[in-house]
Order: C-alpha cells, then structure tokens, then sequence
C-alpha cells in the first residue's frame, strides 16, 4: 500500500452486525455470502488473524462475537463467553506478536456482571492492548458512559484502552475524560457526504438555502486548507452534487477531528484539561444546556463542568 | 493577453507562447485545457492540483452555466470573482458555455434571442444579457462568446442562420463587456466550408483576441 506509517486492522467482526441478515454465527465461526458470488464464507477467528497478519498491520483486533446494544435476553451472555472462546483461538493463531500488536476487545452488552466478566478475562490473557467493544449502536446515551466508565476502571492503566466506533466529539471528550486512549468513526466524512461540516458550535448543514449567500469560511477559527480559502456558498453549490464537496468538506471535517484529539493531548498535558472541557461545552451549548449524561459522567470523571451547566430549575443565582 | 509563434514546422503546425494575467507563467502551445466542474477538476483537490506539471496544468476550462441556481452573479460578484471563489490566482479560466458533459447545446430549442443548453438544472435558454452577466461577475481570463453551436446533419438553412446568430450574438457580447478578459471569438458553421470561411471572416473584422473553433460533432 506504499503507507509507511501506522497501521490498524479489524478483525471483520462489527460486519457481523452490519450485515446481520448476510450472517450466520457460529462457534467455529461467521459464515457470510460472499458479496462476489453469493457463495458462503467462513470467517473464523484463525482466518481473521491470518488475514490481519499478511496485511501486516501494527494493531490488530481479535474477532469477537458482536451484538447490538438494543437486544436483550441470553444472545449477549452467549456472546460475551464466546469473545473469551475465540480469544484463545485468535491469540494460538497469532504467529507475529513481536510485530503485530493484538488487541482483545470486551464484550456483554450494557450489563455489568457480564462486562466485568469479559474484562476480567481478557486482563487475563494479559494483551497489549484493549478495546471496549459493542458500543456506537444506538444505545441510549445514560448507558453508554456507564459501560465505558466501568471498563476504563477495569482495565490496566498501562495499556492503551480503545473505544470502538465511537463518535461524536461530544463522545470523544466524555470517553477521554473517563479514561479512553483510542477511537475510530466513519462519522467525520459520512456527515461530509451529506453535506454537513464539523464546527466548535455543533455542526453545520451545507446544504441549507441560506449558505447559497454566505461568504464566510466554513469555520473562521479553522486553518484547515477548506476553511482557508473557500466560502460556504461555494462549498453549498457543490454539496451533494459534486464529488468535489464531499471532498472537501471531508477533508476539513478530519482536520477539525485532528485538532480535537490534539487539543485533548495537550491540555492534559498542561494540565488545563477541566479548562479546555469546559470551552468546550460553552461553544457547543451556550446556553448551558449540557445533556444530563454528559454532566453525569463529567461527575465520575472528575472534572468540575459547573460554570458551563446552567442550573436545572431556574431559580436565582 | 499576449500570444506570439516562436516555431513553425511544414505544414501549418506552430509552436507559440500564451501570457495570461494572473498567472505568472507563461504557456506554451499547443496546451490543453483542464475540464473542471465549478472550477476545479473533478477528483483534483485544490491541494493536488499543484502536483500536477507545471505551468501546463495552470489552464483550466470551465462553463458559466455550471453555478446556474447554486450560485448567483450576485453572490460571485461579493466574493470577488471564480479566482477569489477557488483560491487559486495564478491559474487561467477559461470560460467556454458548453462543454461535452453537463452543459450541452440543444439546437432545437434554440432561438434568435438566445442560445439553449441542457444544463444539471434542465433545459436553460441563455440569452447574450445573461450570458453577459455570468463572465461579467466571475472575471475568468478568457471567455468564449456565444454561439448557436448545431450538430453536422442539420439543413443547409439552419446552418446558415447559426452563422448568422453566431455573429449577431458576438456583437452583443463585445458590447455588453464589462469584465475585461481576452475575448475569443466562436467560429460555428458545421461541415460546410463556405459557411465556416463566411463566419471566420466575419470575426476577424471585430477586435477579438483568440478564436473558439466550436466542434464538428455537437451532440
């Protein structure tokens, strides 16, 4: 691929939700129809490992049994033990670990009992690296922080711990705060392909009528490459019309994502980061209406978001 | 706009040297234009643009009539014209009504006012005023006139009235120019010698600086 710089897999699990009605699960594996000739193929966790290695990525990621947050009842349980199962298979199959770096990804669902057991036993098997899996599904808001807060607690301090899917800027300054070191999301540029750009505010729709006469830049706080020379008329007379303004409103949509995780990194590290949270909220709900979830694990994670909350109940002072 | 012949070979092939304001290279020719959509090339970013040879990849062509409805005069001209829009001041735009893909010519809904095109916002009637209007508020370098461009296979007659339209339409343009840019005359006439001869010395006698051959084969 001529990329002479970092590399992650993964391991073809999330499809397994994706393409649920393509799928069939079993202990020996998944069994897809080949989108190429209809045929059936199995993917197994010593396929999936196999694969990853010729790739030759520095991370990869083990395959584990997903499920949707939003269904109940002993599929999530089977689920959880059986990411333990092939765990094992994954980790006997991995010829490369002095180059390639795998990472167990824990399971269970919003309960728990069963994602305590999941973190437990991947902790066990003592990986390089963990991922809390089976969130960004549509979960409600409440629970997902919970999850991830019990997992970043569980899991060690010295090894990185990776949100999978995840998300939403909001998303990634909550799940930093509580102790998150990784994430990935198609968000940025699928938001871009439909015309809507990532700003400090919120987001803003490209496709609006009223950005036909706008000349300002997407974001005037932004140095992207975009924002430096292009309008919002023009990026709006060429959204969802041309490949052009999917280009480049993905292209700044990933530079606002840059300079989020970079401004994360170094606010920790000068130790202003309850400072920079804090910006943060007041540009995205200036009028103080922080969402309670955030508010709730903004408490758990330690940070103080109280000048930027308005109260509750509108009494005085 | 300078344009001066350095070479000849046999035959009737020249080498020249193009100098257009703005870009601070100068072409040499025979060159090609870019086709862009709205100004840029169609999977060329603007910060991919410049990897490509250069001064060769500085011309770039466009069609006014790409921004029809996603882009007012109006709103070009706040901006400052197609250069300021795109960011890119040292390029050549070179405005040419039709082009072979988006903006195509319909000669049969085409009249003595004005010039019809199947455009992205369907069938559109252009007349010279708004035509006009278009290279006035995007200030492209070069631009072509208007033309009633029709295909090889129609009659003697219509051939003969696109000439004369053709040169009509030159006149409105040449008078109702007010964004400068070097003016490049459309030559139409289809197949027919005579015809092609009677416009071609029709718009020599007006002061333009280039010529656009409009094609053969107008779909």
């Amino acid at each position: 691929m001529n990329w002479p710089r970092a590399l992650l897999t993964d391991s073809g699990g999330f499809q397994m939700v994706s393409l649920l009605h393509l799928a069939d699960i079993t202990e020996k594996g998944v069994t897809f129809q080949s989108p190429v000739d209809g045929k059936p193929m199995l993917l197994t966790p010593e396929e999936s490992i196999q694969i990853q290695s010729r790739i030759g990525a520095d991370i990869i990621m083990a395959l584990d049994d997903v499920v949707r947050t939003t269904i109940t009842g002993p599929r999530i349980e089977e689920a959880m033990y059986r990411t333990l199962r092939w765990i094992d298979r994954c980790i006997a199959a991995h010829k490369r670990p002095h180059e390639q770096n795998l990472f167990g990804i824990v399971q269970g669902g919003l309960d728990p009992v069963l994602r305590d057991i999941c973190v437990k036993g991947l902790v066990d098997r003592n990986l390089p690296g963990y991922a809390i899996g089976g969130l960004a599904g549509g979960e409600d808001k409440d629970s997902f922080w919970r999850v991830v807060a019990q997992c970043t607690a569980a899991l060690p301090e010295d090894k990185p711990r990776y949100v999978m899917g995840v998300g939403y800027p909001l998303d990634i300054v909550v799940c930093s705060a509580l102790g998150a070191d990784m994430y990935d999301c198609v968000y940025p540029t699928r938001t871009a392909r439909f015309g809507t750009a990532l700003v400090p505010e919120g987001v803003l729709k490209l496709k609006h009528r009223a950005m036909a006469d706008d000349i300002r830049p997407i974001d005037p706080t932004c140095e992207c490459m975009v924002c430096k020379n292009y309008t919002r008329a023009y990026i709006h007379c060429l959204v969802t019309k041309d490949a052009m303004g999917s280009q480049l409103l993905s292209y700044h949509n990933l530079y606002y994502m840059m300079k989020l995780s970079r401004d994360l990194n170094s606010s920790i590290i000068q130790g202003q980061f309850p400072e920079f949270v804090c910006k943060f909220l007041q540009k995205m709900f200036p009028k103080g209406d922080v969402p309670e979830w955030v508010c709730n694990a903004m408490e758990v994670a330690g940070i103080d978001i109280s000048s930027c909350c308005a109260p509750f109940t509108t009494s005085q002072d | 706009m300078k344009f001066s012949v350095k070479a000849w070979s046999n035959g009737r092939a020249r080498a020249g040297v193009l100098l257009l304001g703005g870009c601070p290279y100068p072409i040499e020719t025979p060159a090609l234009l870019l086709t862009t959509r709205k100004g840029l090339p169609i999977f060329i970013s603007p910060d991919l643009l410049p990897s490509l040879p250069s001064p060769d990849s500085h011309l770039l062509q466009f069609s006014p009539l790409h921004f029809l409805e996603d882009l007012s005069p109006k709103t070009i001209s706040d901006i400052g014209g197609l250069h300021q829009i795109l960011g890119l001041h040292e390029y050549v735009f070179s405005a040419i009504p039709r082009d072979s893909i988006l903006c195509l010519p319909e000669c049969n809904s085409t009249n003595k006012t004005g010039a019809s095109f199947e455009t992205p916002c369907g069938r559109r009637l252009i007349k010279p005023v708004e035509y006009m209007e278009m290279i006035s508020s995007m200030k492209p370098n070069l631009w072509a006139t208007l033309a009633d461009e029709v295909p090889a296979w129609v009659s003697e007659k219509r051939n003969k009235a696109s000439v004369d339209r053709t040169v009509t339409w030159l006149d409105d343009c040449i008078r109702l120019n007010q964004a400068g840019g070097a003016v490049f005359g459309s030559i139409v006439g289809g197949l027919s010698v005579e015809e092609r001869l009677r416009c071609a010395k029709e718009v020599m006698k007006r002061n333009v600086s280039g010529f656009f051959c409009c094609s053969l084969f107008s779909a």
